[in-house]
């Protein structure tokens, strides 16, 4: 497989994947906030720029962070890079370079969808609110990953799409949980009522509510918001259960025997997954959790870098 | 009866009148020659609104396959259709037969006078064309002289340019495209829309296949290994994304099983050429590329190239790599050159040409040269190293300024013209959405020819273009121009049921 194709799967599943994660957080935070206070709302907005997008670039369009303006900057913004309309941009360009190595399924997919996006008005979805808009994204990026997995042959560009959505899942899932915690700590005492409703929100927005009811039977407690989110070995969308994913699929590539690292990818992926499967919540909190989630992040970046120097870019001496 | 008649809803056909034209489906107003009588009865009971409705699927299913290509403009790539029109262009056996004859004869007088010319030079020799002629031909490439190309084959791929004049009813070649010649994927794509969101009209028509196109290439490709048979590895190079015919690169790569590459993709070492892959280099035999010559290799051609591969040129001379096409196949297509086709056929195969040339004059001809410029007004004009329609001038439909400008511009560089009586094309009925019906559309016809060093392999009918603009005679994409399916029927031409 030529390493351009690789580096083009990897990134297509990178940026549906952070398409959708930008959809969830805005659909569940718009609809949370509906209940809040205007004050309240001022504080709410902001935490979404932290996580999907860059707050100085922001602050540059909009004075302000509210529901509309933080809903036109992540979804449809052309000028931000992480916007939904921005990454199913890139991610349709991406397979159009490749088109005749993925399935025609999956070309028709990702075009039509690139297609129906751009017809969206963004004045009228601003005005409607974001969950049409948010709702089409969400299940168009599932349904093509259920195109790429019923069609593509699982070889090693699959893992390639494999390892592009765990490590990008695994980063946001660990910045978003970073970003809630840091807020709710920081919050004036005033607002400390909401942390339910905001831990409710995270459990939501990464599609995760339902399962925590079922695992905990509890109210909810940020502690174990935090155990089921980064912790949890199963769930697919906790930090764990997607580093898992990725180091599946780099020893699909490789072909390493568990237990050994054929690169530094494979190496660091190794490191991370075992310090997420054998810490408990508890020693986390002990330790610093910002800390630990922001190191998380910083290894999740490190083991993408490492994989574009072993497969993507060529030192040119053959 | 008339009662009967007038009760009819009416008919897209109604008022359709092909004027002093050769039309392809009529051959009176409201009589359809033989092998279009059944796809008339069809349409004409259909009603405008029914044929939108294919017209529309037809379309959606173009954008939604991406088959587009992209218009640069304000900065921002818009995305445009090719139109494609759903009246189909019809060939009977016996006529595609001879045409098939014809191109066969004319692309191996062709291949010979390419590996002659880059050879021994009989041809010069015996001056059957002027040395002049030749050496300043744009495309003539120096660096190929004394290489042998793998099997003698130079033109592995040509599409040849045909029209029919409406004054004579008979086909007549208009240019050749030995280089890179780009199309054959809408073939293949229209006639898959086509029978996709218009099956009824194939009903008793018995359309020869054409999806054999790519397992023909690609094994012509295989058989250029320079390691002989044993799974050599072919890729196609493209320019990139960026180019208008990346939908085709695309499309050809994916349907024959090969790897897509760009210039970056491949490194040459010690005159093998590699693709880089994520486990390592891996060698590659034969490269279909679909890059011109100058910026094949920036070590020979044009040094700011960054489309090529340093050393490439390298690898071919040595015979490590087979390329398709040959490298310097542009002096065979220069439209200066085309004049003497008729004639390497006469000297290389002893033959009268099957299918004549349009009339040419060569302005590099002092005699030519006047006439030229004495008849500007009723002649199309041609720069001969250009394609795509570019650097053209219609006579008849110019204005006073352009012809002087292409006067004073001919005279200063006589070599670069060449000069052409207009050609009345054929026509076919075309839908013309504004009037919601047909009107006669002027069409060419450009059949894609494969050379396997023994026999040429041409895909029944090839590609249909069509000038949507009432009245142009200009069928290139690049000037508004559409195209259609096109079918070559089988011995029986219609058949009974099936």
């Amino acid at each position: 497989m030529l390493s351009r194709i690789a580096d083009s799967l990897y990134w297509i599943s990178r940026y549906l994947e952070r398409a959708q994660e930008t959809a969830r957080i805005l659909d569940v935070n718009y609809y949370m906030v509906l209940e809040h206070s205007q004050a309240a709302q001022r504080l709410r907005w902001q935490p979404l720029i932290d996580i999907a997008g860059d707050p100085e670039d922001f602050h540059r369009v909009h004075p302000e962070a509210n529901s509309q303006t933080v809903f036109e900057y992540l979804a449809f913004r052309e000028e931000n890079p992480n916007s939904i309309a921005a990454c199913i941009a890139r991610a349709r360009e991406n397979a159009r370079t490749i088109r005749e190595r993925i399935s025609r399924e999956m070309w028709e997919d990702i075009n039509s969808l690139y297609h129906t996006i751009h017809r969206f008005k963004p004045s009228e979805e601003i005005a409607a609110g974001p969950h049409r808009f948010c709702n089409l994204v969400k299940f168009a990026t599932h349904r093509f990953r259920g195109v790429a997995d019923g069609t593509l042959p699982h070889d090693e560009g699959w893992q390639f799409l494999r390892i592009g959505s765990g490590l990008e899942r695994a980063e946001m899932t660990a910045r978003i949980v970073d970003v809630q915690y840091r807020d709710l700590v920081e919050a004036p005492r005033e607002f400390r009522s909401y942390d339910n409703h905001q831990w409710l929100a995270v459990l939501k927005s990464v599609g995760a509510y339902e399962a925590y009811r079922r695992t905990y039977l509890s109210r909810v407690e940020p502690e174990r918001v935090a155990e089921l989110l980064i912790l949890h070995a199963d769930h697919p969308r906790s930090v764990r259960f997607n580093i898992q994913e990725t180091q599946a699929g780099l020893r699909a590539i490789s072909g390493t025997m568990p237990g050994s690292y054929a690169n530094e990818a494979e190496r660091l992926t190794g490191r991370l997954l075992e310090s997420l499967r054998y810490h408990r919540i508890e020693e986390i909190f002990e330790r610093g959790f910002h800390q630990y989630l922001e190191e998380t992040q910083q290894t999740c970046r490190a083991i993408g870098a490492e994989i574009a120097r072993t497969y993507f870019y060529y030192a040119v001496t053959p | 009866m008339s009662n009967a008649a007038a009760a009819l809803p009416p008919n897209l056909f109604d008022g359709y009148d092909p004027g002093p034209y050769y039309d392809e489906m009529f051959e009176a107003p409201g009589k359809p020659r033989p092998h279009y009588a059944l796809l008339f009865q069809r349409l004409a009971g259909m009603q405008a609104t029914q044929f939108q409705e294919h017209r529309h699927l037809a379309d959606l299913a173009f954008l939604i396959q991406g088959i587009t290509f992209t218009v640069y403009s304000d900065g921002r790539g818009t995305e445009r259709l090719f139109p494609f029109d759903l009246i189909p262009r019809i060939l009977p056996h016996a006529e595609w037969q001879h045409i098939e004859r014809g191109l066969s004869q004319r692309v191996i007088a062709l291949n010979l006078f390419l590996q002659d010319v880059y050879g021994p030079q009989r041809i010069l020799r015996d001056r059957r064309i002027p040395r002049s002629l030749v050496y300043s031909c744009p495309h003539f490439r120096r660096e190929m002289m004394g290489i042998e190309a793998p099997l003698g084959i130079f033109t592995h791929i040509s599409g040849i340019d045909l029209v029919r004049d409406s004054n004579s009813g008979e086909f007549l070649v208009l240019e050749d495209n030995v280089r890179t010649p780009s199309g054959v994927s809408y073939v293949l794509e229209n006639r898959l829309v086509m029978t996709r969101t218009f099956p009824g009209v194939f009903q008793n028509y018995e359309v020869l296949p054409i999806d054999h196109y790519p397992t023909e290439l690609i094994s012509i490709l295989r058989g250029l290994s320079p390691r002989g048979a044993q799974d050599p590895v072919v890729v196609l190079l493209t320019p990139g994304v960026f180019n208008s015919a990346y939908f085709e690169h695309s499309f050809l790569a994916g349907q024959m099983g090969v790897e897509l590459v760009e210039g970056r993709d491949l490194i040459v070492d010690a005159g093998i050429v590699y693709m880089k892959t994520i486990y390592g280099l891996k060698r590659v035999d034969v490269i279909y590329r679909r890059i011109d010559d100058e910026f094949l290799d920036p070590l020979e051609f044009r040094p700011d190239s960054l489309l090529g591969v340093p050393g490439l040129m390298g690898a071919y001379r040595a015979g490590n790599v087979a390329l398709a096409n040959a490298v310097g196949n542009g002096v065979a297509d220069d439209k200066a050159i085309y004049a003497y086709v008729p004639e390497f056929i006469r000297y290389y195969l002893g033959q009268d040409p099957i299918l004549p040339n349009v009339p040419t004059y060569l302005c590099s001809r002092p005699a030519d040269l006047q006439y030229v410029l004495e008849r500007l007004p009723e002649l199309v004009v041609k720069a001969v190293g250009e394609s795509g329609g570019y650097g053209m001038l219609m006579g008849p439909s110019a204005d006073r300024r352009t012809l002087a400008e292409f006067r004073e511009r001919i005279a200063a560089s006589p070599r670069n013209y060449i000069a052409q009586p207009v050609i009345p094309l054929s026509t076919v009925p075309s839908h013309d959405p504004a009037a919601s019906r047909f009107a006669g559309r002027h069409v060419d016809l450009r059949p894609y020819c494969l050379f396997n060093g023994e026999k040429v392999i041409v895909v029944p009918g090839g590609l249909t273009r069509v000038a949507l603009q009432p009245g142009s005679l200009v069928v290139n994409s690049s000037q508004g121009g559409g195209s259609k399916d096109t079918w070559v029927l089988g011995a029986n031409d219609v058949v009974a049921d099936r």
